[in-house]
């Protein structure tokens, strides 16, 4: 029992490792970065590195809720969690799932049209690329109290 | 909105905005859920 519920956290704090990793990635050196980047350099960032970081993000982001969910219902807190019965842990679950839900079906569905993953009208890409860019920023906005309450279940803030 | 998130440094004070504002539903919460007696023992300890 111990060692599984330490097996679930251990492989929850990682995929939350990757997803929150790259999420910042995109946001903190990425997206600022495009501008100062050459036009014929460009495709190595749209075409190799993005894609590549999109796979480990939205699998990252599914893990994350996947072994989080497992982890508190192993433990028996689940339901309390998602009714707002248990705050401090119940606020953090409830963004991850809002920012998963972002990632698997806002950002990834504008970034397979932005960067030409599927076929799409060229006109639409820009659209795309800054709906995609929004929400990753809402995300990044998100992440930050929804780590304060994921620590704050294992040490109270007040 | 819009306008916070296209300006990295703003999307992160907002962050940390939301934070505070979330620490401080959480203590709602936790009072609110809390019985008479419980209450009085919890101020009497944050008083001390």
């Amino acid at each position: 029992m111990e060692a599984e519920l330490f097996l679930i956290r251990y492989l929850h704090v990682l995929s939350g490792i990757m997803w929150i990793g790259i999420l910042w990635y995109f946001n903190f050196v990425q997206i600022p970065s495009m501008p100062k980047i050459p036009d014929e350099q460009k495709p190595a960032i749209g075409k190799v590195i993005a894609p590549e970081a999109l796979f480990w993000f939205r699998w990252g982001a599914f893990f994350t809720v996947f072994f989080g969910l497992a982890l508190a219902w192993r433990m028996g807190y689940l339901m309390d969690a998602l009714t707002l019965q248990q705050p401090n842990i119940g606020f953090g679950m409830w963004l991850g799932l809002i920012m998963a839900f972002n990632v698997w079906f806002v950002i990834w569905p504008a970034q397979k049209i932005a960067l030409g993953i599927v076929e799409a009208d060229a006109a639409l890409k820009p659209a795309m690329a800054r709906r995609a860019m929004l929400f990753s920023r809402t995300n990044t906005m998100l992440s930050i109290p929804m780590l304060a309450s994921m620590i704050s279940a294992q040490n109270p803030i007040m | 909105m819009a306008k916070i998130l296209e300006d990295l440094k703003l999307t992160v004070i907002a962050g940390f905005v939301l934070t505070v504002v979330m620490v401080f539903a959480t203590e709602a919460i936790y009072d609110s859920q809390m019985s008479a007696p419980e209450k009085a023992v919890s101020d009497m300890m944050n008083n001390m």
